[in-house]
């Protein structure tokens, strides 16, 4: 790492580490309860949990969650998407559908979803699919609309067929802003999983739902462990950025002509 | 008609040709174009000049199959024309290169995709290879549209135009975003492309639209001078120079008149259509 980067890094650290000590002292000073974390404890429960393979464990069946979830939103985006953003036909008959269910919060179908699936993997799968599938699909949509028709009028005269030009030029065209959408998407999946998790752990009680979301319902009912409640929000957030940096280094990868 | 007699049936063949727009807003109707009849002969450079809105994009685009006329028909050897087809390939003047594709992969775009292409790879790659040389874009071959300079972008989707071999080559202002000095390059080049030193039969047909007179006379065996307003052929000028031209046939006189003759067709009309906008 280089020198500049360094002094970057440094500074950056200079707020969140301040926050840390005065956090520590103030509780310090006072007398500690299990109602009040403190960042020394924070790293403890954490250890523990690293150490038990606990939190690895629940952040991993959250995730897979999270991509099952996600890889039937995108499949459904992207195919209902390009068919909205292309034929007039099907974004008049769909537009109404897909925005008067948008503003339903993805939570809000939870009973229906532990109704239907019960309080396993399905039923989060679903809460979180049902919230990946609108940024997809619209951001889909918008990309297959930005598309230059010029490009679609070249491959015409190039004596290129309507579906081969779906595929070649109106997808790839569009695909910026489906990567947007899939970053968004991912983001409110990863979000969505906590809440599906801690509401359908609820609904379980204690039970092996399992998942991050689940853990942090544990800590917060049973074992009552403000420490153990942190480490998860923050596995969560270190996650959810390792999972947006990821996306990023696909779509550098993926869309050279887009550097 | 002489012109004409070289060969013995008109390669693209114009008759009474309309267009009518109505602006969605207004419901007002303007004619683009008002009974246009031409005839382009096999193997012939055809220029279209006249000033903005005389409807020349319109016939490039309605001979490309990218426009329905409102009256008349256009025929290729004969038959209608009905839609886009490989036989007519089209140079665009902001060239429409797919960005996301390497130069390359441009100039394949046809042969690999069209409707009905047979093509091996094999013998892809041996013909993209011929018009990278062709067109000079040696070098460049992975390189996106981004990367490269007006010219080579150009050249490259002079290159994509190609490559399905059509019989046809319609060019819309292909050299208007160039500088001066890339446009007269580029304009001795299309020529030798084109085939100037073969025999006439051999050469593509080009209908090549553009604002330059020069660049008309320059290139053109026949040059149609169209007015605006509604839009329609004023006059056909053949150009009598000998091929292949040279450089220096710029400044030969007679090349000087015809500029001159035609400019002064179409003098009125540019003056009025530029004070008014």
């Amino acid at each position: 790492m280089t020198r500049l980067a360094d002094s970057h890094l440094l500074r950056a650290a200079v707020l969140p580490v301040t926050l840390l000590v005065v956090w520590q002292l103030a509780v310090m000073l006072h007398t500690p309860s299990p109602r009040t974390p403190l960042p020394t404890h924070v790293v403890e429960t954490a250890w523990t949990l690293l150490k038990t393979g606990d939190l690895p464990l629940a952040l991993l069946q959250s995730f897979g969650r999270v991509l099952a979830g996600f890889a039937w939103a995108a499949a459904f985006g992207l195919v209902l998407g390009a068919l909205m953003g292309t034929y007039r036909a099907f974004d008049r008959a769909l537009d109404p559908l897909v925005e008067s269910f948008r503003p339903i919060a993805p939570i809000a179908l939870l009973p229906l979803a532990i109704l239907w699936f019960g309080t396993g993997t399905p039923a989060a799968a679903f809460i979180v699919g049902y919230a990946a599938f609108f940024p997809m699909i619209v951001n889909t949509i918008h990309g297959v609309k930005s598309v230059d028709p010029q490009l679609v009028r070249a491959a015409r005269t190039l004596g290129v067929g309507r579906f081969t030009i779906l595929r070649t030029v109106v997808l790839p065209g569009a695909m910026p802003y489906v990567f947007v959408g899939a970053r968004l998407a991912l983001g409110v999946a990863w979000t969505s999983i906590i809440a599906a998790e801690l509401a359908v752990g609820a609904k379980a009680g204690g039970g092996s739902t399992g998942g991050i979301g689940q853990m942090m319902f544990v800590f917060y009912a049973y074992s009552v462990d403000l420490n153990g409640i942190i480490v998860c929000m923050v596995s969560v957030g270190i996650v959810a950025m390792i999972i947006d940096r990821g996306l990023r280094r696909l779509e550098y990868w993926m869309l050279p002509w887009k550097r | 008609m002489e012109t004409l007699t070289r060969a013995s049936q008109p390669k693209l063949k114009l008759r009474g040709i309309g267009k009518e727009f109505v602006l969605p807003r207004t419901g007002e109707h303007t004619v683009a174009l008002d009974s246009v009849d031409l005839d382009v002969a096999r193997g012939e450079f055809l220029c279209i000049v006249g000033p903005s809105g005389c409807g020349k994009t319109t016939i490039l685009n309605m001979i490309a199959g990218l426009a329905k006329p409102t009256s008349g028909t256009l025929t290729i050897d004969g038959k209608p024309i009905e839609g886009p087809g490989a036989d007519r390939g089209v140079v665009f003047q902001d060239y429409a290169l797919f960005p996301w594709k390497t130069v390359r992969e441009n100039i394949e775009f046809g042969p690999r995709y069209r409707i009905g292409a047979t093509m091996s790879r094999q013998e892809r790659n041996e013909r993209v290879r011929q018009l990278i040389d062709l067109v000079a874009l040696n070098g460049a071959e992975n390189k996106y549209p981004y990367e490269l300079s007006g010219g080579m972008r150009q050249r490259c989707a002079f290159a994509r135009a190609l490559a399905n071999e059509p019989d046809v080559l319609l060019m819309d202002e292909p050299f208007a975003a160039l500088d001066a000095q890339t446009r007269v390059i580029l304009q001795e080049e299309l020529l030798r492309i084109w085939g100037e030193d073969d025999a006439g039969a051999d050469r593509r047909t080009v209908v090549f639209i553009t604002h330059g007179i020069d660049e008309a006379v320059f290139l053109a065996d026949r040059i149609v001078v169209m007015s605006s307003h509604p839009g329609r052929i004023n006059e056909i000028k053949p150009v009598a120079l000998p091929r292949p031209r040279k450089p220096e046939i710029r400044a030969d006189t007679r090349f000087q008149e015809l500029v001159e003759e035609i400019w002064q067709l179409i003098r009125h009309e540019a003056y009025a259509a530029t004070i008014k906008a």
